[in-house]
């Protein structure tokens, strides 16, 4: 599975991107699990200041407002940048 | 009505001029009303109109978000309340306190709304969080990841750009995408800009016109986040990126991400704002802030309008407050010039 978020807008307006391809990991599963639960649904109206994240999974895409953010959609948009480059 | 555009503090500055007979004919001649109520006006005008306004007090109420992101979190400081040795908590509250002087003092504005809005911050949100924003109620400040950026807090023209988001939503309140969303930005970073310059008391050749100066952490390659002066020099550096904001309408970037670019495409309206204050010259929230100030709040700026509209905008507004002809208009329109954008 390959997971990217790309992360744009905020006061500083600097994009920030990341990807993680899940089948080569030992924690695929945990990956899996994120992603089901995570609402990758576009949602969100335009705030100032605010993050947009665009999630993409295996060509499946959602534009979410930070405001918007659901718990488990943000859990998986913080493992991609953590774990991402 | 075409008088909403002229708010009390111009007309009273208007009225100052009396003696410019011909100029004041051709406003108020302009006004399309009669003689009668145009000396009713006048009369009215030559008594400050904003006792209660200037008399005003802020009311602020400073919280932290303990690293969560809930808001607002604990209170930390009430108005009047002496320091708290919290340093963002403080900084906060002394940053709205000189935003909250220029919005009163400059344009007669109480508060946000201009009714005395209660004034909410909340510092120390999230983990490593590079941003400060504007969520419709109260301004939110992050302590950066202290590599790239660090206090939100730190810099006055970001607490002045996050009240102005206040300000426009109650005001022109313009879309916030394309580009009606980057001239939301823009004002933003103008009126941050002049209250920095204010509490300087700096001229508009004496300013650095930067955005967010304070903010870049300590090995960063970069001066600013954003260059009104020189939009696309702010910063180059491995981890950033380079600043990629265009100074005309030759670079207007088109792009999905950041709502269409709003913080990118801004830079075509900052440097005409740049333009416009150095070619009018002395204190740039004296005059070219004022024709901003006057577009953005005057009623009749369509929450949807582009870069063109707002341009023209500013010349009809500088052509009401200081006439046809004047230098002020010829400054303003030669600024829209400079950056490619037709009036």
């Amino acid at each position: 599975m390959r997971i990217s978020v790309t992360r744009s807008g905020g006061f500083a307006g600097i994009t920030r991107r990341a990807e993680v391809d899940t089948d080569e990991r030992p924690d695929a599963d945990d990956w899996k699990r994120l992603v089901d639960r995570a609402d990758l649904r576009d949602r969100g109206r335009p705030a100032p200041d605010r993050f947009v994240y665009r999630i993409d999974v295996d060509g499946r895409t959602a534009h979410v407002g930070e405001a918007d953010l659901d718990e488990p959609t943000r859990a998986l948009i913080d493992r991609v940048f953590a774990s991402g480059g | 009505m075409r008088c909403y555009i002229v708010p009390p503090h111009i007309m009273t500055h208007l009225a100052n001029r009396q003696t410019d007979t011909d100029y004041r004919d051709r406003l108020f001649g302009s006004l399309d009303i009669d003689r009668a109520n145009r000396q009713g006006r006048l009369r009215s005008v030559t008594i400050p109109p904003t006792v209660s306004a200037t008399g005003a007090v802020p009311k602020r109420s400073i919280y932290d978000a303990g690293h969560t992101q809930n808001l607002p979190g604990s209170k930390k400081r009430a108005e009047g309340q002496g320091a708290t040795g919290d340093n963002e908590v403080d900084t906060s509250y002394d940053w709205l306190g000189v935003t909250f002087d220029f919005y009163l003092k400059v344009f007669q504005r109480n508060s946000i709304d201009g009714a005395g809005l209660e004034l909410i911050s909340s510092v120390h949100y999230g983990r490593d969080y590079d941003n400060a924003f504007w969520d419709g109620n109260q301004m939110v400040y992050g302590d950066g990841d202290g590599r790239l950026f660090v206090e939100f807090t730190k810099s006055l023209d970001v607490t002045g750009h996050e009240l102005t988001h206040g300000v426009t939503q109650y005001t022109a309140n313009l879309d916030y995408q394309g580009q009606s969303g980057a001239l939301n930005e823009s004002v933003s970073d103008v009126f941050g800009v002049l209250i920095k310059q204010y509490h300087l008391n700096q001229t508009a050749d004496e300013a650095d016109w930067l955005v967010g100066a304070d903010l870049l952490g300590p090995n960063v390659q970069g001066v600013a986040l954003r260059s009104m002066k020189a939009p696309g020099t702010a910063y180059d550096d491995d981890q950033l990126g380079k600043d990629p904001q265009p100074a005309t309408m030759d670079g207007y970037v088109q792009t999905s991400e950041d709502n269409g670019g709003v913080h990118i495409n801004s830079g075509i309206p900052n440097k005409a704002f740049y333009l416009a204050a150095t070619g009018i010259g002395g204190h740039a929230w004296e005059k070219a802030g004022k024709v901003w100030y006057a577009t953005l709040t005057g009623g009749k700026l369509a929450s949807t309008a582009d870069f063109s509209t707002f341009a023209a905008a500013t010349i009809d507004t500088a052509r009401d407050l200081y006439g046809d002809s004047s230098d002020e208009v010829n400054a303003v329109r030669g600024a829209w010039d400079g950056v490619g954008v037709s009036a």
